[in-house]
């Protein structure tokens, strides 16, 4: 098959095309509605609403940062803190990023870069916030045993019940991060192939 | 005539390059009907901003594409999208076989392009010159001239493949 032949196919499809059904007015103008519009304002509700959830739980430690008495659990706090805030302030930024390209004078090839680049920084940092569910998993059984009930867990005498849903808790989470980052790893595999073939 | 009135003309008269653009830069129907939507949607948003320096087909050209690049694949939730009238959304179902397999090839081989690549092809394959593709793309018409010869070289060596 030739270049030339792909070039009869398109122009006959084109011409097919001016034979086509019209769009009526009223198809037209939903579509211009807002509230049909897609994915970045559910994907920016669903990241806002899990940002408000771990601003939430940031409150919360700093609120009772003065019940962590000992310097295992001021480290802990901090750690908390850092990914309670830090994560999800980044992921907003980079789903910002993606929302302000300029559609309307943008370079098109300039887009397609920073398009990519943002969207590969945000599927990197949910890979990074999945491989780390397994340490903040820890962290929030730590923080909110200590703050919600006293208790030192580090020093605590577990029952056998105790140690079976822990043991339970783990095991999930570490398939759960192991699923997740292998996932993650090959969609952010293919997004950096597109980007070296471009730069 | 007013201006809504204008918009739906404009919107009627450039339906296909809408579907063209919508259905090299995506593999299904659903993703095609939510990416047509997304780009009505955004002529519509900055219609009022066209101020008649280039042709309204380029501007069109032009804002259809840069929405394709950042369009998200649709999640398997199915989220409020307006049925399009299927004879919109189809490719044609011509009894021309060779014309059909040519069709079928050539959406395959445009899938194997990168998103920048596609979209060269895409305006050359419309006719466009390589000025043309420099103002919408806003690339130089040097360096399109020269990445499309590299897409040409590539295209060949997938149509001997296969």
């Amino acid at each position: 098959m030739e270049l030339e032949e792909l070039q009869s196919a398109w122009t006959q499809l084109s011409n097919e095309l001016k034979h086509q059904k019209k769009l009526t007015d009223e198809i037209i103008f939903n579509m211009t509605k807002e509230s049909y519009r897609n994915k970045f304002r559910t994907l920016l509700n669903f990241e806002s609403f899990g940002a408000l959830i771990c601003f939430a739980y940031a409150i919360f430690i700093i609120l009772n940062f003065t019940k962590l008495d000992t310097w295992y659990f001021v480290v802990c706090g901090f750690l908390a803190l850092l990914f309670s805030i830090a994560l999800p302030t980044l992921g907003l930024k980079f789903i910002f990023d993606i929302q302000n390209l300029d559609i309307l004078n943008g370079n098109f090839k300039q887009n397609i870069l920073n398009y990519t680049r943002a969207k590969n920084n945000l599927l990197r940092l949910q890979q990074a916030v999945i491989a780390s569910g397994f340490a903040i998993f820890f962290l929030m059984i730590v923080l909110n045993s200590k703050i919600l009930s006293g208790k030192d867990i580090f020093l605590a005498e577990f029952k056998a019940s105790n140690w079976i849903g822990l043991l339970i808790g783990l095991t999930f989470m570490a398939f759960f991060c192991r699923w997740g980052y292998r996932k993650y790893k090959k969609i952010t595999t293919a997004a950096e192939a597109v980007l070296r073939e471009l730069e | 005539m007013r201006s809504d009135e204008v918009f739906t003309n404009l919107i009627r008269e450039h339906q296909a390059l809408l579907f063209k653009v919508t259905s090299i830069y995506t593999d299904n129907k659903l993703d095609q009907e939510d990416l047509f939507q997304e780009i009505v949607y955004q002529l519509w948003k900055y219609f009022d901003s066209f101020r008649n320096e280039s042709k309204i087909s380029t501007w069109m050209y032009r804002v259809a594409m840069n929405t394709a690049i950042t369009h998200l694949k649709r999640t398997k939730k199915r989220h409020s999208a307006i049925p399009i009238v299927d004879a919109v959304l189809s490719v044609s179902e011509s009894k021309d076989e060779t014309y059909e397999e040519r069709l079928r090839l050539l959406y395959r081989y445009l899938q194997l392009l990168n998103p920048l690549d596609k979209g060269l092809m895409f305006l050359l394959l419309e006719g466009k010159s390589y000025k043309e593709i420099a103002q919408i793309t806003g690339l130089g018409a040097s360096n399109v001239g020269t990445r499309i010869s590299r897409i040409k070289k590539k295209l060949k060596i997938n149509m001997t493949k296969s």
